[in-house]
């Protein structure tokens, strides 16, 4: 490495080391000096619109604001002379001019905390609790810092009703202090467009065009711009009153298989707000709304079972998980191995694949280690996983020159993939996008197929033949006709480049000519060398491989060594689940996916909330969320992923792994002694090196399937859209039930 | 449609987007910007129709509400003012039976109020679209106003 020039600048008398680009406020900062800054932020460009930062240097004349100054070598930077704090102070009183103020200078402030959050329902003092962000407020902060204790201007109240229409967040104007902190990361962060400045001067206000909701103007309820509003204005509705975090843990996202990290506030009980990490390597902070604003209603849902229940004629009956232990071990034993099901859901964490792919083997013994993936990929099963565990690392869209999304979409899901592939559009890259509606991403595409995904092969046909110039055939005389000539453009683009990535979304997995699409796109990446970037629901579906939690494939015989391994052979019965043959018991583990289910004498539900159908189960086992677990996922990059604990499991429910555990062990089947946590993962480490601290990403062995796949014949699996545990997330969330409405 | 033809005059880029804007106003039926409008610059310039939206409601040369066939500009500028703008604006309001920002019930004319249009000489002045009008009297007044109506 060679090392970096430096420059050295003195601040406050003190030299330090600062780089050439730098701002004389980053490089302040970097030596935890502090500068008052509002409407500066890390990750976007400067601004300079607060002027709070403002600073003295020699040689410069007046007061340059600092987020906005480059550093130069030998500058002599003061910042807290008299002249400049009272600067400041001026400056962040007129800003509070439109802001009102009794949160900042109120002098009964002390008293009046005492008595707040009253519950009486008579004339009480209850304070004015009129700001949702008191007490976490990065303006209150900003106030203390620079020790304003009082304005001597009136305080103009702008009047606007406060905006509550849009799903998760509400809006109250009255509180912005146009920082436009917003407005950027919503444009220059997410590169969505919702929001913007409108009008100017006393009546300027923020929001999208010709007054819109957020939902009309095609907001993607990212909540960028709530995390980045220093004030109370943008306030996210299920925790908004919950006050000050206690604290704040960082885990993984469980609902996809990006893999996003999620710092989740937390009180003592509750996970209250879950906000992105711009420092996260995988996403770099760019989550979506299912990871911003779908985890608090979904853990904390009423629904949720708290103890074992078991079906009496009369109704459930809650039980103790002693109980409920002997009574799935009663059931289960005695079986043949034919008799039973047990479906375990890709969306797991890796240490309760690990334990229930052996809970499977040695208790039952069965290999049959179903899955809802399998059955909603059918005959195709094999085609998806190879191109989904080889899916190349998120990074590869930023240096591309071409890029294709098919059956993609990132506005409600997949944001650090969307957002990557509209970055290398924008910086000059030739994006196409193909999908059955139309995508956010169509904007900024040079062509936008909305067509029928029973066209979408013929699509990636006829741009292989475009590439190669190869004759245009029959079958695409009207995709012709239509974009003919823009097509030539792009393909002639795409034939120049070494460096061409397919985005695949999950809308192929929906696609009834899936096999057909499938095969498409390995050609495109075997024939044409394009690089294939997967995106898909089934969070965990690397560490189910890894684990070998599918049937004919044990523990660590997927994983990849040296590039010259075999691929692994399966023989095709062994993924071939009858759907339709009735058995004695059927155990679901973390999973809902009934309607494609057989009929069954017993069935056991292990999972955190009801299951939508009419088929009751006979026994619950309350699960614990990956808000309340410790492990890890691996994922769509092959990164093994951290999640960790935020708080303690819901009442009295337990994890997967310890729940199977406690079964085997009453059967007194198997080798499953864990107590913990790390004693599975000291399992797992004979298989993955180092594991669970591993920095490499996983690679996979491709599948090879020897016979045909027959179909399981139970009709089509019901779409999974975006489903955490097989319950969907619109059924337990309701900013996501309004959003996924709006995109049907 | 006539809006591709105006876009087609200019080359996607942003910089333009006060000339597209401008010429979609002008030649907008009724002298303003439609949210059609506004949607196709977006779609030509490929930005967000937030951008645009910003851009028109910060200058006040832009309007989103309907205007007359004709804009009535009175300056109200010191100049004219001394000369008597004001009393002609009361005059312009009771005449066309509108507020200042308001179009006549016959959507013929709309009034409104600017700064010094630069020809002191002759105030007190007004616009009338583009056409400069000095030396303005309640009977000068009449008559323009007259024969605007008759060509309408
Ligand atoms: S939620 Fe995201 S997309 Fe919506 S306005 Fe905020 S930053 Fe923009
Ligand atoms: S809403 Fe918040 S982030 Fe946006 S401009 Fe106002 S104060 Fe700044
Ligand atoms: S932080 Fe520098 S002007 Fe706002």
């Amino acid at each position: 490495m060679t090392k970096e020039k430096t420059i050295q600048i003195t601040i406050d008398n003190k030299t330090i080391d600062a780089r050439p680009n730098q701002t004389i406020l980053q490089a302040a900062r970097e030596y935890q000096i502090y500068i008052p800054s509002l409407c500066a932020m890390e990750h976007l460009s400067s601004y300079g619109a607060c002027r709070l930062c403002v600073v003295e240097v020699d040689g410069l004349r007046g007061f340059p604001t600092s987020c906005t100054t480059p550093v130069e070598e030998g500058m002599v930077i003061r910042t807290d002379t008299a002249e400049v704090k009272g600067l400041r102070q001026e400056v962040l009183k007129l800003l509070l001019s439109e802001h009102p103020a009794s949160c900042l200078f109120c002098t009964e402030q002390d008293e009046c905390k005492q008595y707040m959050g009253t519950i009486r329902k008579v004339g009480a003092t209850t304070g004015c609790r009129y700001c949702p962000n008191d007490h976490r407020c990065e303006l209150q902060q900003i106030a203390e810092n620079i020790g304003l204790t009082e304005t001597s201007y009136p305080v103009y109240y702008r009047n606007f009703p406060v905006e509550k229409y849009d799903p998760f967040y509400d809006r109250d104007y009255n509180l912005c202090i146009l920082c436009g902190r917003c407005v950027r990361v919503c444009n220059n962060v997410r590169l969505n467009g919702t929001l913007s400045f409108k009008q100017r001067g006393r009546v300027t206000t923020i929001g999208p065009a010709f007054d819109r909701s957020h939902i009309d103007a095609g907001c993607e309820f990212c909540g960028a711009c709530v995390t980045a509003c220093p004030t109370g204005a943008l306030s996210v509705k299920v925790s908004k009153w919950y006050g000050r975090p206690e604290g704040q843990v960082a885990t993984t996202c469980n609902y996809c298989s990006a893999g996003c990290r999620l710092i989740l506030q937390t009180t003592k009980t509750d996970v209250i707000d879950a906000l992105p990490d711009y420092d996260s390597a995988v996403e770099h902070g760019i989550i979506c709304v299912k990871g911003r604003f779908g985890i608090t209603e979904y853990v904390h849902s009423p629904l949720r079972y708290g103890t074992p229940k078991e079906m009496t004629p009369a109704g459930y009956n809650d039980i103790s998980w002693e109980e409920a232990i002997a009574k799935a071990a009663g059931k289960l034993s005695g079986l043949k191995p034919d008799d039973c099901l047990i479906v375990v859901s890709p969306q797991l964490l890796t240490e309760d694949l690990f334990v229930a792919q052996q809970f499977i083997r040695q208790v039952t013994g069965s290999e049959e280690v179903a899955s809802s993936f399998i059955f909603d990929l059918d005959g195709d099963a094999a085609s998806f996983i190879n191109l989904a565990l080889a899916s190349e690392p998120f990074e590869t869209i930023e240096k591309a020159q071409g890029i294709l999304a098919v059956g993609f979409d990132s506005t409600y899901g997949y944001s650090p993939i969307g957002v990557k592939a509209k970055q290398a559009a924008q910086a000059g890259a030739s994006l196409m996008s193909l999908n059955s509606f139309e995508s956010n991403l169509d904007l900024l595409s040079k062509i936008a197929f909305v067509v029928n995904s029973s066209r979408w092969a013929d699509v990636l046909d006829l741009t292989m033949s475009r590439m190669s110039k190869g004759k245009a055939e029959k079958r695409f005389a009207d995709l012709v006709e239509m974009w003919g000539s823009d097509l030539n453009k792009t393909c002639e683009t795409f034939s120049c480049s070494s460096h061409n990535v397919l985005i695949v979304g999950p809308g192929i997995i929906d696609s009834p000519d899936r096999g057909k699409i499938l095969r498409s796109i390995e050609r495109m990446k075997n024939e044409y060398s394009w690089k294939v970037v997967v995106a898909h629901q089934y969070t965990n579906l690397a560490g189910m491989f890894a684990m070998g939690a599918c049937p004919g494939i044990k523990p660590g015989e997927m994983i990849k060594e040296a590039s010259a391994d075999k691929a692994v052979v399966l023989k095709a019965e062994l993924i071939h689940i009858d759907l339709r043959k009735k058995r004695k018991l059927i155990y679901l583990i973390g999973d809902a996916s009934f309607d494609s289910l057989p009929e069954c004498e017993f069935l056991i539900y292990q999972n955190a909330l009801p299951p939508q159908c009419s088929r009751q189960p006979d026994l619950i086992l309350p699960v614990s969320l990956f808000t309340e677990a410790s492990g890890t996922v691996i994922s769509a990059e092959g990164r093994v992923l951290q999640v960790k604990e935020a708080v303690a499991p819901y009442m009295d429910s337990k994890p997967d792994w310890w729940i199977l555990k406690s079964i085997a062990e009453k059967m007194g089947k198997g080798k499953m002694k864990f107590n913990d946590v790390s004693s599975i993962q000291g399992e797992i480490k004979k298989i993955i090196k180092g594991f669970p601290a591993v920095k490499k990403r996983i690679e996979f062995k491709e599948i090879e399937v020897k016979g045909n796949v027959k179909t399981h014949g139970k009709g089509k699996p019901a779409a999974w859209k975006s489903s955490y545990r097989g319950i969907p997330l619109g059924e337990v969330v309701s900013g996501i039930k309004v959003i996924e409405l709006k995109g049907g | 449609m006539y809006r591709d033809a105006i876009l087609k005059k200019f080359d996607p880029r942003l910089d333009n987007i006060l000339f597209i804007l401008h010429e979609l106003q002008d030649n907008n039926p009724q002298h303003y910007l439609a949210n059609a409008d506004i949607e196709k610059c977006a779609d030509y310039l490929n930005i967000p129709y937030s951008y645009v939206h910003g851009v028109v409601t910060f200058y006040s040369m832009f309007s989103l509400k309907p205007r007359g066939r004709y804009i009535i500009r009175l300056c109200d500028s010191p100049p004219c003012h001394l000369m008597g703008s004001e009393s002609l604006l009361d005059y312009l309001k009771k005449k066309l039976k509108v507020d200042v920002g308001k179009t006549t019930a016959d959507g013929v004319f709309t009034l409104e109020i600017t700064s010094c249009l630069g020809i002191c000489g002759v105030a007190p002045a007004l616009m009338m679209n583009e056409e400069m009008i000095g030396n303005l009297t309640p009977e000068r007044v009449d008559t323009v106003l007259e024969e605007r109506r008759q060509t309408s």
